[in-house]
């Protein structure tokens, strides 16, 4: 078999991560240095790098309390993906009457923006008398349908006569779940529990529309108030959008391996 | 034996507490809590330095304004005078961002000098001293 150079599929791979990555490290070295984007000539190199910008943003907003909110309304949402997208990832292995009209069902939802339902979301939110509440914050993201579609790949890879022997065994449908296909979906999990924070982390409109206190704000509602506060904000502007998306990198550093899995399991199935 | 094999012999516990997604946020809640440590010993607000004149000789008697940091504008706040030697101490700086200048009749004023600080009220030494244009 003829060997091919692997050398043009390498020298392709870093020039895109370069692309890639030129625009966060654009934003980092603006964050330390304070240039400005439009300055002339460039510098790749960061001049007199200092950490001031950040501590500029952390007294000029109530940032740790933006962030606990932030925290908490991610780990609400993440919790409640995990349980209700691997009930329902579970529920669509299962064969029932209906089940291709479901899954239509879920597919053409997938079609329809949030903003086309943001108006009843509010008044279902205001009429539990969740606004301007954690849980009001999360609620309409406890659930996604790309991840539960995630669940229903891995669980589908599982064989079924795994299943069938836990039945036996005499576990309920509830146990099976947890105690069976969990441990052998970890990648569906991972790839749940980044996607969900990922989207619950950089929600901007949702937020905005139903907290009411400057105490429920979030961070990117935090980022909003703080542009309008500051004239000169190139260099605070950028560290604290370096501030935001620190935790979402770091999830995603710690669990890209497990990411790469759930995204693909299932992909090279037949 | 595979990595998953591996991990499967470890203790529960091990396998509970001892990864990455447990480790790496302690270690980061560790190194915020020893940052507030050593921030709430180094905030007594104290800033010292030196007022010079163009000569380089301690200038005494020199009135050091303390200029604060507030959303868009500084905003003057105390003022001490220096010593014999020339040093002064301002106690109970509030901010993160000021500006110090120091003046005497006769000498001028100096510049304002910019001064940044990691948290409000750091306590710090200022490295160049306030120099004075008259001589």
């Amino acid at each position: 078999m003829r060997r091919y150079p692997r050398w043009p599929i390498h020298f392709a791979l870093i020039v895109t991560s370069f692309a890639m990555l030129v625009p966060f490290y654009w934003v980092f070295k603006t964050s330390i240095s304070g240039e400005n984007i439009f300055n002339y000539p460039p510098s790749i190199i960061p001049r007199d790098p200092h950490l001031f910008y950040y501590v500029d943003v952390w007294y000029a907003i109530p940032f740790a309390r933006y962030f606990l909110n932030s925290v908490v309304v991610s780990v609400m949402t993440i919790v409640a993906n995990i349980v209700f997208n691997a009930m329902a990832g579970y529920a669509l292995t299962r064969r029932f009457r209906g089940k291709t009209f479901i899954l239509l069902l879920f597919l053409s939802c997938m079609m329809v923006p949030f903003q086309a339902t943001i108006i009843p979301a509010y008044l279902i939110t205001g009429k539990l008398g969740l606004l301007d509440s954690y849980l009001g914050l999360a609620l309409p993201q406890f659930s996604t349908i790309i991840c539960i579609f995630v669940f229903k790949a891995s669980f589908d890879a599982i064989p079924a006569s795994l299943i069938d022997a836990a039945k036996v065994d005499g576990l309920s449908e509830w146990r099976i779940i947890w105690t069976i296909m969990m441990p052998l979906a970890k990648s569906a999990m991972a790839t749940n529990v980044i996607l969900s924070f990922i989207w619950s982390w950089n929600n901007f409109l949702w937020p905005l529309i139903m907290t009411r206190t400057p105490e429920m704000q979030t961070l990117p509602l935090g980022l909003s108030r703080f542009l309008s506060y500051q004239e000169d904000t190139t260099g605070a502007l950028y560290a604290f959008c370096i501030m935001v998306l620190a935790p979402g990198i770091l999830l995603f550093l710690l669990a890209q391996k497990e990411f790469i899995q759930g995204l693909t399991s299932g992909a090279t199935k037949g | 034996m595979t990595a998953d094999d591996d991990d499967l012999e470890r203790p529960r516990w091990k396998r509970w507490l001892l990864n990455r997604f447990v480790l790496t946020p302690l270690i980061l809640l560790a190194i915020a809590l020893a940052w507030d440590a050593y921030a709430a010993m180094n905030a007594d607000g104290r800033i010292v330095g030196r007022v010079v004149d163009a000569r380089g000789n301690p200038v005494e008697g020199a009135e050091v304004s303390l200029w604060i940091f507030n959303f868009t504008t500084f905003n003057e706040d105390k003022h001490v005078r220096s010593g014999p030697d020339g040093v002064f101490t301002i106690t109970g700086n509030p901010s993160h961002h000021v500006q110090l200048m120091a003046q005497k009749p006769g000498l001028g004023a100096s510049p304002r000098i910019p001064i940044r600080l990691y948290f409000r009220g750091q306590n710090v030494t200022l490295k160049n001293p306030l120099v004075l244009p008259g001589a």
